[in-house]
């Protein structure tokens, strides 16, 4: 299935053997019932703190497990205001 | 410590002891006290009743992180309610170290004329202006920076606020000659009523802030600072991407008001964005972390310059980025950044004006997302013609002229960043704070949105009336204390930071200081403002969004579905409450006289 995927403030693909490495905005393909957890593990996402995510704009956890044509965003720890 | 009282009709300027009541108050919950004890709440905010307000915060001045802000509080030309509009800068800490604990600026002086006001150790000069009048603000700093020294302090007005416009601010120096605003509410306009141009602050020779435990105090401070550091948010995502790193998230979340809040998303939202801003201002030799006082551990702020290098404006902040952006449909960074320098200098507010343009652009005075014909509008302010005056009186006036029922604000004041129908819980703030729409009077984005300080989800009710309630109460507090909003991020997630800030105010004053008192203390502004906003004629009605919030917002098509019985719930207990709050050890009884005898300071 297809997913658009969508990295900010500082994160990006990190998995050299992908041909979106190194990117922020792309579309991929992944296994049917592939969980978000292994997609962050796929692009080599794990960092020291939790990560934000969002499924088509709603906050998820990690344990989501993703659909065709979901457009993730995932972003590290931010604020402002 | 003291308060000094300029009064403008005889041109007078005394020193007055701080009566017991508010000995332990600052920031906010000082300015809201002396406002509506002295203030009668249906003057006219540009007349003779009025007063303004400026207080350090309880720790502005020590070695406290993030504790240089200053609250300014008048009765608010702009809401017809009470204000305050805290800023940083290095006014706060100056003041404090002067050992002015307010300073309240009252009366009126002769019809036309100008004064500036200089706070030094060992004088207070009221002399007549005449050279600056007309000038920006950045003339303005830089000339007085010249006559006094690169370290003074400067509290000053543009033209906007000359005009007496109802979205003009009151501007300060930071300690790197860059501008920051006490942006909402109009608060410039009565600083021009009062013929106020500017105030210069010389601490020179001041000795420091009495601290009652200074080693507990050393310790507490040592502890906060770490944790600030330690802490993802204040520690790396606002250092580097300052606050416009939440262009994409918001946009991300679908509640990105976009052409006058009609989408959440926009589609320019990256080549706005804090990722993008931090690319332009690392390739052009600017700078992505800076600090608008000494002593910020976080350092939001950032310094932009143009393509060719030159400085165009410093603290770009995330809310004016998206009003000069999103609710403009304009997607040129470059564009939306010499639209900040231009407010800076004229000194009106960022929020307040781009969504009076958006009005106007509703209104078909001028084509959504023509970015250029926005910067003319903010020329005309400057000159003060026909066309600026209404655009720089915001977004309610700005609408009535132009037949436009779309108008985001609420009591007035526009609506910033956060779309109410996704950011459910920021919509309960914008309908019941007492400011306005203010999005800082209690931030439950970070709930809804950022993952910090648990989860309330932002598109369905449950939940989002408590979160507004709790983080308006909190706000209250840690505006009166006198430290950056942002330390909040922080103070939600780890224990020991919030800790930390009770022991910091238990070792300036010497007395117990839990977290119930810091409740106590928000629960008393809270209760202060409302209540002074009710006898003003703001009562409950005001307390809505606007009926155009019933529509659907794209992508996740929800309404504003709040009643008003609910949005009543917020507040009900506090309303019912008398006045004295559970901190009792830092509250005072209520039956102090009124104003203290004054002496003279020559
Ligand atoms: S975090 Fe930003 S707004 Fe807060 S005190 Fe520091 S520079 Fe100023």
């Amino acid at each position: 299935m297809k997913l658009e995927v969508h990295l900010f403030a500082g994160l990006f693909c990190n998995n050299e053997e992908l041909d979106c490495f190194g990117e922020t905005d792309f579309e991929m393909e992944v296994p049917e019932n592939t969980t978000l957890n292994e997609l962050v593990k796929l692009l080599n996402l794990e960092l020291p703190y939790e990560l934000i995510y969002m499924i088509n704009g709603k906050r998820c956890d990690k344990s989501y497990c993703l659909k065709d044509k979901d457009r993730v965003g995932i972003f590290p720890p931010i604020g402002g205001g | 410590m003291k308060i000094v009282r300029v009064n403008m009709t005889n041109l007078s300027v005394k020193t007055e002891e701080v009566p017991q009541k508010w000995a332990n108050l600052g920031g906010r919950a000082l300015t809201s006290a002396i406002v509506a004890q002295e203030v009668d709440p249906v003057c006219h905010p540009l007349g003779k009743k009025n007063k303004l307000v400026f207080a350090p915060g309880i720790l502005s001045g020590t070695a406290a992180p993030n504790s240089g802000r200053m609250s300014v509080g008048a009765k608010s030309p702009l809401t017809g309610g009470i204000k305050e509009s805290n800023s940083g800068g290095s006014a706060a800490q100056k003041l404090a170290r002067l050992g002015i604990k307010a300073l309240i600026i009252e009366g009126l002086p002769e019809q036309g004329k100008y004064y500036s006001l200089h706070l030094s150790k060992d004088e207070a000069k009221l002399q007549e202006e005449t050279d600056l009048v007309g000038k920006g603000n950045y003339e303005v700093i830089d000339t007085l920076s010249r006559r006094h020294g690169k370290n003074i302090g400067v509290i000053t007005i543009g033209q906007a606020g000359e005009y007496k416009m109802l979205a003009a601010n009151i501007s300060i120096k930071d300690y790197h000659g860059y501008i920051r605003s006490a942006g909402r509410g109009g608060l410039g306009a009565v600083m021009a009523s009062k013929g106020l141009k500017y105030i210069t602050l010389d601490d020179t020779g001041t000795p420091p802030v009495p601290i009652a435990e200074p080693e507990k105090f050393r310790q507490a401070a040592k502890t906060f600072a770490q944790a600030l550091k330690e802490h993802p948010v204040t520690g790396q995502g606002l250092p580097t991407y300052g606050t416009n790193v939440l262009v994409n998230i918001i946009n991300e979340a679908g509640g990105l008001p976009t052409q006058n809040f009609r989408r959440g998303r926009f589609a320019g939202a990256n080549k706005i964005s804090g990722e993008t801003m931090y690319e332009y201002i690392t390739t052009r030799k600017g700078k992505p972390t800076h600090n608008c006082h000494a002593g910020c551990v976080i350092s939001c702020s950032q310094v932009y310059n143009d393509e060719s290098g030159n400085f165009v404006t410093a603290g770009f902040e995330y809310e004016t980025i998206w009003g000069f952006g999103a609710v403009c449909c304009v997607d040129d960074l470059d564009i939306i950044a010499q639209a900040d320098r231009i407010c800076d200098d004229i000194g009106i507010d960022t929020i307040e004006t781009a969504v009076a343009i958006a009005t106007a652009m509703e209104g078909g005075v001028l084509p959504f997302g023509d970015g250029q014909k926005m910067l003319a509008i903010l020329e005309e302010i400057k000159k003060g013609t026909y066309l600026g005056r209404i655009i720089g009186c915001g977004a309610s006036v700005t609408g009535k002229v132009f037949g436009v029922s779309r108008v985001a604000v609420v009591k007035d004041q526009a609506i910033p960043a956060y779309d109410p129908r996704a950011v459910k819980g920021q919509g309960v703030t914008y309908a019941t704070t007492p400011m306005g729409a203010d999005h800082t009077a209690g931030y439950a984005v970070t709930s809804n949105i950022l993952n910090v300080g648990g989860h309330v989800g932002p598109l369905a009710k449950e939940g989002n009336i408590e979160l507004s309630k709790n983080l308006q109460i909190a706000t209250a507090g840690i505006d009166s204390a006198g430290l950056c909003v942002f330390v909040a991020f922080s103070m939600l997630d780890k224990p020991e930071a919030m800790d930390a800030v009770n022991q910091l105010l238990e070792a300036i004053s010497g007395k117990e200081f839990t977290y119930d008192h810091m409740l106590g203390l928000g629960r008393f502004v809270l209760k202060t403002e409302i209540d002074f906003n009710r006898a003003a004629g703001l009562t409950e009605v005001s307390d809505r969004l606007p009926e155009f919030f019933e529509e659907e917002i794209p992508p996740h098509n929800t309404t504003w579905d709040f009643t008003p019985d609910e949005l009543q719930q917020v507040f009900a207990d506090l309303k019912e409450e008398v006045k004295s709050p559970p901190a009792e050890v830092w509250m005072a009884p209520e039956d102090e006289p009124r104003t203290r005898p004054t002496v003279e300071l020559h």
